[in-house]
């Protein structure tokens, strides 16, 4: 391992690459401690449990094309949106976020690795891991958690195969695994960030996207154990017996709703910040100008890290929760929108009067924007508790979520693929397949959601496998536009496939973007850099004609200067 | 791996002067190692917090909060359990000061104290447990009381095998060149697990 | 120049704020029947939020779109946009703006739900739930009058009982024009009452009693709705909600009262038994349903509104 790392560095297209070397595939089927490998096996792991979801998503969407429960058992329609919800949180954003933050975060940051490179491989291994034991509850008698993402007991208690394991247990199991490499995985980012920064690279340096991975990855610190403590405590209820939230044996199952949104809710922002630091990073490199109030809309990530923890109960406005409590959390919810309001601005003013290049990752990005200020603005109306008591677990705020969850998330999660592709690759991707994914994605995601606002305005509630006919038009839509949108993952697959097994091999720089990240070979070589970056200026330099490092050639590393053989 | 980018950092060094105080920084692993170990007993907190609020929901809710024929707990032989657990942060401290100064037979002696310490509150516990008329599924209230003093008990178990494998490799010659992490961040734990246990302690058996 | 940005800015915030208005105007009529005080109050604040979202909306989208169309680099042109990095004016205001918007947003929500006071007389399981920070602020045109019901949640049926009239019914009946008092009990798992139409819902815990309060005005045949999920045949618990004129309620009442109590059809009751004849399951082990309600008035099962049936295998086959 030692000395291949330079090898490939300088020679990338030797015939037999080593193991570890940069231009070998196996290395992704191993237990490589390379941030950068790792990134991508997280990427690639995750997007597959996103099929996952997904085509659960399209058996739901084939169910609720007609107003009776007919497609499929009413039992496994419950099952369905329960796996779909868990899986594509706990299998398909937090790994892929957390494998772009694995990819990118040393390389913007001038570190050769991330402060732990062990602890990075065992949090990844855990993936795959707890995937397998949440699918495999689909063989357990009596089927996978039938109780929704959020497991509310008494129901998630119920159990009514009697069995000890169960899909209940296998679910509880999985997602507190996933915790515990959550937490091993935050632990090792912050520490990366805090601790490994390149000579220079103050933290008024670092990229927006280092800071909005800095900041999620702090309310995971903070929240995971909380809804650990739910878990095991649900665990226990659920196996031994005992009777914490139970609310027939003295029980509060309201304590174990707080629990879960006190960590659940700011898993929101875990989501979509890193989604916010990719806005930042695309827009400034194809409009061609600097991001606007770079430094607030840095700080603005520390201040929603903050408020997120301060607004759960505006998941349980419902929940017999207490006048007081309600308008508490409503004044304290509504405040996100200031920070989040700074972001938004800015990516306009930055976007204003640039020099637009459409390509596939400004489209997404443009597009995510789009959709996620009508979602943001459909969640302050969510927060408006009287308008919220009328929607609340309706169809409504299934639109709301999955318009920041897909429309901002998985949109800006693939401006983020496109823009770093020839980074991680080596290789180009196909603009034509890439604008083709856009469109489809786009109309499919709008058609989709769009209407279950109309449906939940009208009241009707979400996690049902059968509903009146009145609902009948608008779920058509809807399904239609689902299904619209699981095709447009084929040209992705299809672009991402070709391009890297036969893409025109891409140059350092594509983009002619600023960062650490674009000073390097693509794809980078093992150990990064040669010689550590020494940063000299604030990121996105864009039209000032400012160089970022004072020893940019030493730092990449010449074919001639000689790599000392230890 | 590791001495590959050691050698590139020497090689840095030749090259930019400006890189030499940072590189020696970026690769003072142990001080990683220890930033890294706090955040996550930062975060570790946040269990026992999260026990502790929903004990104090649910005392401060409970219609009937003891079980039947339960009156209270028996505070004497808790109380002095505390006493040693409190009184072993003080020996651990006593300990890595023997360490710094070099002096190997002082350190492991009161470490070894530290350990039996220890192990005499697990064993207090076991007994206590053992004498309770109520279990884990007596109601919430024998719910909560197993549930946090079997998870803190746990980690004072962690902490007691922590400490083991530490007195072990004080054996291994040369163990302390590279710092002492693995000792400093067992004795970080070992004042972590003492306090959560005052909390603990003052929340069960002193508020009544 | 300077001034001609700001002509042309004032006026294009002008144009949009009529268009949001307008919007917001429109929005009544997204919503069910306003059969309640509560829909009608709720219905104002959602025009308001309609109104203010379209303006944010459109703004910020329009502003994008202007500037893909209008903003795009020639196919050759290499060169950069101006290095604008910040304006401390402009981010000051855009900072304050949305403040004072979302806490004007949160005010009137708050004189709203104060209005609503859904909760009636709070009922203080603890002493550690301070009253209703909203304090009770009677609007005039609430009567007098409180109808009390107790509504029992089952897993999965809706009963309802009329203690002072010795009825009980898997229809919810109520007079308009009165104060309606809810007395709600769950019996094993959380389930939530939602009336659309009464833009009402709130969740009934086992060994929780809540309450909920409201003033039906429009006559009228509505739904009632689950809304927190509770199991396998969540999606059927469903029933009618018949608001009447007192005179017709009152004669409901004597008619129900002279009816021997009968077991009512119940959806859940129905599938679960069938599923269990069947010789192989298509699904999963079920909760076994609570037995079907044994009721003075109960619904036919063909329901009265015709929104409202929830089609069985067997209608569709005759
Ligand atoms: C990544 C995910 C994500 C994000 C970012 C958000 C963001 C927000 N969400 Fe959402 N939400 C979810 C995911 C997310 N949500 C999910 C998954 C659920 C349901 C879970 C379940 O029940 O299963 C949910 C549910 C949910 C509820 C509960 C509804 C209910 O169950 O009854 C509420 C209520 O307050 C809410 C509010 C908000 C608010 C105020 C924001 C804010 O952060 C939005 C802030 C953004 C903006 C406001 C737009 C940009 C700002 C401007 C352009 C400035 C000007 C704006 C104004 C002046 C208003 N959300
Ligand atoms: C990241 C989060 C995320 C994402 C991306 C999605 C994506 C989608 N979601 Fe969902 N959703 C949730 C998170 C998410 N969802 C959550 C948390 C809930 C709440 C659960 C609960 O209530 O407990 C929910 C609930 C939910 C419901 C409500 C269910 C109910 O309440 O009854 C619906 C209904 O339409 C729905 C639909 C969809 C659709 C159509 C997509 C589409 O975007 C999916 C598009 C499809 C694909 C991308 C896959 C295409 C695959 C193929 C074509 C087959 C190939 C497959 C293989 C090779 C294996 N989702
Ligand atoms: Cu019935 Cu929820
Ligand atoms: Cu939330």
């Amino acid at each position: 391992m030692t000395t291949n790392a330079p090898t490939g560095a300088i020679a990338p297209n030797v015939e037999q690459p080593a193991p570890g070397a940069p231009n070998n595939w196996r290395r992704f089927f191993s237990f490589s401690t390379d941030h950068k490998v790792i990134g991508i096996q997280y990427i690639v792991t995750a997007f597959l449990f996103f099929l996952i979801g997904g085509l659960f998503a399209m058996i739901m969407r084939g169910e609720l094309i007609t107003p009776d429960a007919d497609l499929v058992d009413r039992t496994v329609y419950n099952a369905l949106f329960t796996m779909h919800g868990t899986v594509m949180l706990f299998m398909w954003t937090f790994p892929v976020l957390n494998g772009l933050a694995n990819y990118l975060v040393p390389l913007m940051i001038g570190a050769r690795d991330m402060a732990f490179p062990r602890l990075n491989a065992i949090a990844f291994w855990m993936v795959p891991v707890f995937g397998i034991i949440l699918m495999s509850s689909f063989l357990v008698p009596g089927g996978p958690a039938q109780a929704g993402w959020w497991s509310y007991p008494p129901v998630s208690l119920q159990n009514p195969g009697g069995n000890l394991v169960n899909g209940q247990f296998l679910w509880l199991v999985a997602v507190a695994l996933s915790g515990v490499s959550s937490i091993m995985g935050a632990v090792n980012i912050v520490t990366t960030i805090i601790k490994m920064r390149a000579p220079g690279m103050g933290f008024f340096r670092m990229p927006a996207f280092v800071w909005t991975v800095l900041s999620a990855q702090m309310i995971q610190l903070f929240g995971l154990p909380a809804l650990t403590a739910g878990a095991v405590m649900l665990l226990f209820d659920l196996t031994t017996g005992t009777s914490f939230f139970d609310p027939i044996k003295g029980g509060s199952p309201v304590l174990y709703q707080h629990f879960f949104w006190f960590y659940s809710h700011p898993a929101v922002y875990v989501i979509i910040l890193p989604v916010f630091g990719i806005f930042s990073e695309v827009f400034p490199v194809y409009a061609r100008k600097p991001l606007f109030g770079y430094k607030v809309v840095a700080v603005s990530s520390l201040i929603i890290t903050g408020l997120s923890a301060i607004v759960w109960v505006h998941h349980m406005f419902a929940s017999g929760t207490p006048g007081w409590m309600r308008m508490l959390f409503m004044f304290s919810t509504m405040l996100i929108s200031v920070p989040t309001g700074i972001k938004v601005f800015a990516w306009v003013a930055t976007v204003w009067g640039g020099k637009l290049r459409l390509t596939t990752p400004m489209l997404f990005a443009l597009g995510g924007l789009v959709m996620f200020v009508f979602s943001g603005i459909t969640g302050i109306m969510l927060a408006a508790v009287p308008f919220d008591i009328h929607v609340n677990n309706t169809y409504f705020v299934v639109g709301h979520f999955h318009y920041v969850i897909y429309g901002a998330t998985v949109m800006g999660v693939y401006a983020a693929i496109y823009h770093w592709f020839p980074k991680m690759t080596g290789r180009m991707y196909y603009e034509g397949l890439g604008k083709l994914h856009f469109a489809l994605t786009f109309i499919g995601a709008n058609l989709n959601f769009f209407p279950m606002h109309p449906l939940g305005l009208q009241g009707m509630p979400r996690r049902v496998a059968s509903y009146d006919p009145e609902f009948a038009f608008w779920n058509v839509i809807a399904s239609l536009g689902g299904f619209l949108l699981g095709m447009s993952t084929l040209p992705f697959i299809l672009n991402m496939v070709s391009s890297w097994v036969q893409g025109k091999p891409a140059p350092d720089n594509p983009w002619r973007a600023i960062g650490l990240e674009w000073l390097v070979s693509s794809p980078p070589p093992t150990e990064n850099f040669e010689e550590l970056p020494n940063v000299i200026a604030e990121p996105y330099g864009y039209g000032k004609d400012e160089p970022l490092v004072s020893n940019a050639s030493a730092m990449i590393g010449t074919e001639l200067a000689p790599t000392p053989s230890p | 791996m590791e001495s590959s980018v050691e050698s590139q950092t020497m090689n840095s060094q030749v090259v930019d002067g400006a890189a030499i105080a940072h590189t020696a920084h970026e690769h003072d692993e142990a001080a990683n190692s220890m930033f890294g170990f706090i955040v996550f007993l930062l975060s570790e907190s946040v269990i026992f917090l999260s026990f502790f609020v929903g004990y104090t929901v649910y005392k401060t809710n409970a219609v009937n909060w003891l079980p039947d024929g339960v009156s209270g707990l028996e505070v004497r032989e808790p109380l002095i359990n505390t006493l040693v657990l409190v009184s072993s942060s003080f020996v651990i401290y006593v300990a890595e000061r023997f360490l710094h100064k070099d002096n190997l037979w002082g350190f492991r002696a009161f470490w070894l104290l530290t350990m039996a310490m220890g192990s005499f509150f697990l064993y207090g516990q076991a007994v206590e447990w053992r004498s309770l008329e109520f279990g884990f599924t007596s109601g919430v209230f024998g719910g909560t009381f197993y549930l946090l003093t079997g998870f803190h008990g746990l980690h004072v178990l962690t902490g007691v095998l922590l400490q083991t494998l530490m007195l072990g490799r004080s054996f291994i010659p040369g163990n302390y060149d590279n710092g002492e992490f693995g000792v400093a961040a067992t004795s970080l734990f070992w004042h972590f697990v003492d306090v959560i246990w005052i909390i603990l302690f003052v929340l069960i058996y002193v508020w009544q | 120049m300077k001034t001609r940005t700001f002509l042309t800015l004032a006026i294009a915030a002008i144009v949009l704020a009529a268009i949001s208005w307008w919007i917001g105007q429109m929005s009544y009529s997204w919503m069910p029947p306003e059969a309640s005080i509560e829909a009608k109050l709720v219905d104002d604040l959602f025009s308001l939020l309609v109104a203010v979202a379209s303006f944010i909306f459109l703004g910020v989208t329009g502003t994008l779109l202007y500037s893909a169309v209008f903003s795009r680099a020639a196919k050759y042109d290499t060169s950069d946009g101006p290095p604008i990095e910040g304006n401390v004016a402009v981010e000051v205001v855009w900072t304050v703006i949305p403040f004072v918007i979302v806490m004007g947003i949160a005010f009137y929500s708050y004189q709203i739900y104060d209005q609503m006071d859904v909760h009636g007389p709070m009922e203080h399981r603890h002493a550690a739930v301070p009253t209703d920070a909203a304090a009770p602020q009677v609007p005039t045109e609430r009567p007098a009058e409180v109808e009390e019901i107790e509504v029992l949640a089952w897993q999965w049926a809706w009963e309802f009982r009329y203690p002072n009239a010795n009825v009980s019914s898997t229809e919810l009946h109520v007079p308009s024009d009165r104060r309606i008092r809810l007395a709600l009990k769950a019996d094993s798992v959380i389930h939530g009452f939602y009336v659309p139409a009464f833009r009402l819902k709130q969740d009934i815990i086992p060994r929780t009693d809540a309450q909920l309060e409201f003033t039906p005005i429009l006559e009228g045949t509505y739904r009632l709705r689950d809304s927190q999920y509770s199991g396998t045949y969540f999606a059927a618990m469903q029933a009618d909600v018949v608001v009447q004129s007192p005179e017709d309620y009152d004669q409901w009442l004597t008619l129900a009262a002279s009816q021997p109590p009968a077991t009512a059809y119940n959806q859940a009751v129905y599938e679960y038994e069938r599923a269990a004849k069947k010789p192989i399951s298509a699904g999963w082990k079920s909760v076994p349903p609570a037995p079907a309600p044994m009721v003075n008035y109960a619904a036919d099962p063909q329901p009265v509104s015709p929104q409202a049936a929830i089609p069985t295998p067997e209608d569709k086959q005759s």
